[in-house]
């Protein structure tokens, strides 16, 4: 056990700091969750990528720095303590890029990753469909083969920032004679290819942060299909993985916000109960063992180690973290919990912070889908 | 930056593992627990094992190792739920006695008691040959514990320092990881085999998702003791809080592994013919012992809330 930064990791961390102190806008981005919010998203993605940023574990010829995970780490921690936005891109970068990075062709690497890198690509996922959600195995839109195209019909929802998006992948029945998770391929199209239609649908907080995809004959070229016909189930665990496991919710987020949540609180500490009290301190602890254990995953990974089913650890302690500290915050704000703006004349973030991590216990696979995942594959409990 | 353990670390964890699943098993607890609960057997046992000498320097005939070690030891303690004051003699006062005491410990001659203002009690002083913060009084009080192995006597004036208290925390910390660890196993290998409605009630997923939370607690608990470890033997300006942390959420997932554990078990849960409750019992001992979850939040509190301590994430490795 080795907790120390190297110097050339100081440094590195002091030219991410300096970066993002020059770069990171001034006021706070609309929603990423509407269009105009979006877009400016997008720029910052692009602003990102003009400093080389733009994910920087993978290899230099994608777009990348290939450094290794506890830069990322780092990068992460200035990243967010710099009060950068969110990613725009996260479907694309942590989800469909370290997949393509596992399983693409060269060429599918050249084509797909650079583009993801440099903001210029955005992504959204299609996997869930009205009646295959916890159930995903139950997927029933077609995929049917004709000479060098794929044809999809079907249905998917819930596809976060599609109604925004350029691309997604997406996951489709290409045997119809196969059931639950045989059968399945994984293809990525332009959602403005003929034949789809987004239909965006309101969130929660009003806004349109994920959409239906309808596909009617739409017609997708067979080299845009992720490893072989039939293997959409396998590669998908994979990008499950990713989504679960380390990339996706970087400790450094939470970390932000358990720091954020303690100034709160120091503003509110007249009136706050004991209870949120605690609640704030639960926060700031738990933030701080997110990353400790993901200091100690990564170290795993990076000797070698594959994460399976204890990324599913994971995904239930960020989650519901995330949830318990918007919760301690919206209790110290009192009546003020409700307004949308706050008296800075700032968005209330919190409360838009509380609403997104209602989602993040369903989303990426449901909690209970998680606990059963940790019982049955960790504990070795029968199924 | 590495969090992974060494293999020398690796390997001392598995031996000390290994060393106790074969000597020290539950029957055993139950044979000490009909007797005076504890056997100089076991205690010449560890000697060999050298554990007594984990760190004693080696010029003192120890192995010269530090606290990530004995955290790990601990932990293994915890997990056998092992008695005899080795825990407080080798993994906590060892360092804060002389050289000559620290040959004793070693060699397994020396047993150390610790007297501390947080704790009402000291435990093991009747075969101490050295009482930290307190003083051998010959008529002390027995006290009687919920835990049946534990030996318990009533403390009056102590002096015992924040160091002492701070290395006596984290080791507890340690072993109630170790606690967890096994009460988590207990209650899954039961659910696995106790048969209702024509299946193992593991298959029912209330079950499975009372245990997947324990698993989840436990998950993040070990990480924050052993930065807690690495931390106070690398002398950190943060290690108190750290070890507070730790002390805080082993004690956290220790209780939630319990009361877990003894709904899994249903009735028998609730007897003394199950081994778990030997667990339960030093879990919720251990619990209060050197500074309850209050007094490690109140400490806690004390670094986050003032701003003495920038809660920035660059630093939860500080060394300031
Ligand atoms: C904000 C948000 C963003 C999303 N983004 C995307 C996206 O970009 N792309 C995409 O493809 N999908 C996306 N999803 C969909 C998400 O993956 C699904 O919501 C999720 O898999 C759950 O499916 P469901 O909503 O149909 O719920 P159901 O499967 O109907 O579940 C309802 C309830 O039943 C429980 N349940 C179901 N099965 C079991 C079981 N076997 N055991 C115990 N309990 C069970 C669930 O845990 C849940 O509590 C998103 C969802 C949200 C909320």
């Amino acid at each position: 056990m080795e907790l120390n930064y190297t110097p050339e990791q100081q440094a590195f961390r002091a030219e991410v700091r300096a970066w993002m102190a020059a770069n990171v806008p001034s006021q706070s981005l609309k929603t990423l969750e509407g269009r105009e919010g979006f877009d400016q998203h997008v720029l910052w993605e692009r602003k990102l990528a003009s400093g080389n940023w733009g994910m920087v574990t993978w290899p230099e010829a994608y777009g990348g720095r290939g450094l290794d995970l506890i830069q990322w780490l780092i990068f992460e921690e200035e990243y967010w303590a710099a009060g950068a936005p969110n990613r725009a891109n996260q479907n694309g970068i942590f989800l469909l890029g370290p997949t393509i990075i596992e399983y693409g062709t060269d060429e599918q690497k050249a084509r797909f990753l650079t583009p993801m890198a440099h903001g210029e690509i955005m992504w959204a996922q299609a996997w869930s469909e009205p009646d295959a959600g916890s159930d995903m195995a139950a997927i029933r839109s077609r995929a049917v083969r004709d000479g060098d195209h794929y044809v999809i019909n079907g249905q998917k929802t819930w596809s976060s920032r599609a109604a925004f998006a350029d691309w997604c992948f997406g996951l489709f029945r290409t045997d119809g004679e196969s059931s639950r998770h045989h059968g399945l391929t994984f293809i990525l199209l332009p959602l403005d290819t003929p034949g789809v239609t987004v239909r965006p649908i309101r969130q929660l907080h009003g806004e349109t942060g994920f959409a239906e995809i309808f596909f009617d004959d739409v017609r997708v070229p067979v080299e845009n299909r992720l490893a072989d016909e039939g293997e959409g189930w396998k590669v998908a665990m994979a990008t499950a993985g990713f989504e679960r496991g380390l990339m996706l919710r970087s400790p450094a987020r939470f970390q932000a916000t358990a720091k954020r949540l303690v100034q709160l609180y120091d503003q509110h500490s007249q009136t706050a109960s004991p209870q949120a009290r605690d609640a704030v301190l639960q926060a700031w602890m738990d933030a701080e063992a997110y990353a400790l254990n993901t200091y100690s995953v990564a170290a795993q990974v990076m000797a070698g180690r594959k994460i399976g089913a204890e990324a599913s650890l994971n995904k239930i302690f960020w989650s519901e973290m995330d949830r318990a500290q918007h919760r301690a915050a919206m209790s110290l704000l009192g009546a003020a919990a409700e307004l949308r703006t706050l008296d800075d004349g700032e968005a209330n973030a919190w409360l838009e912070g509380y609403i997104f991590s209602l989602s993040g216990p369903i989303y990426a696979g449901s909690n209970e889908i998680q606990r059963n995942i940790v019982a049955e594959r960790l504990l070795g409990l029968p199924r | 930056m590495d969090f992974r353990l060494t293999q020398d670390q690796l390997e001392l964890q598995n031996a000390v593992r290994d060393y106790l699943t074969a000597e020290h098993d539950a029957a055993l607890l139950r044979r000490l627990d009909a007797g005076d609960s504890r056997d100089p057997a076991i205690w010449d046992g560890l000697v060999d094992m050298g554990l007594t000498g984990i760190l004693v320097p080696e010029d003192c005939g120890g192995l010269g190792l530090g606290l990530v070690e004995a955290a790990l030891v601990a932990i293994e303690l915890g997990r056998a739920n092992v008695s005899e004051p080795l825990a407080d003699t080798a993994l906590i006062a060892a360092p804060l006695t002389s050289a000559e005491q620290q040959s004793e410990i070693a060699t397994g001659k020396l047993k150390v008691a610790l007297a501390h203002n947080v704790n009402p009690w000291i435990a093991d002083l009747d075969q101490a040959g050295l009482v930290l913060g307190g003083t051998h009084t010959e008529s002390a009080t027995p006290l009687e514990s919920v835990d049946p192995l534990r030996r318990l006597f009533a403390s009056d004036e102590t002096s015992g320092s924040d160091d002492l208290l701070d290395r006596a925390a984290l080791i507890t910390a340690a072993q109630l990881l170790g606690i967890s660890e096994h009460i988590l196993s207990l209650a899954t290998d039961y659910a696995n085999q106790r048969v209702q409605f024509g299946q193992p009630i593991g298959k029912f997923q209330a079950i499975k998702h009372h245990l997947a939370s324990v698993a989840v607690k436990i998950e993040f608990a070990r990480p924050v003791l052993l930065r807690a470890a690495y931390a106070l033997e690398n002398n950190h300006g943060r290690a108190a809080l750290h070890i507070s942390h730790a002390k805080v959420a082993t004690t956290d997932a220790a209780m939630l592994a319990g009361e877990t554990a003894i709904q899994v078990h249903g009735a028998m849960g609730y007897t003394y013919e199950v081994d778990l409750h030997f667990w339960m019992k030093r879990a919720w001992a251990l619990a209060g012992a050197w500074g309850d979850r209050a007094f490690h939040i109140r400490r806690i509190e004390a670094g986050v809330f003032t701003g003495a301590l920038e809660t920035n994430h660059s630093n939860i490795f500080s060394k300031e």
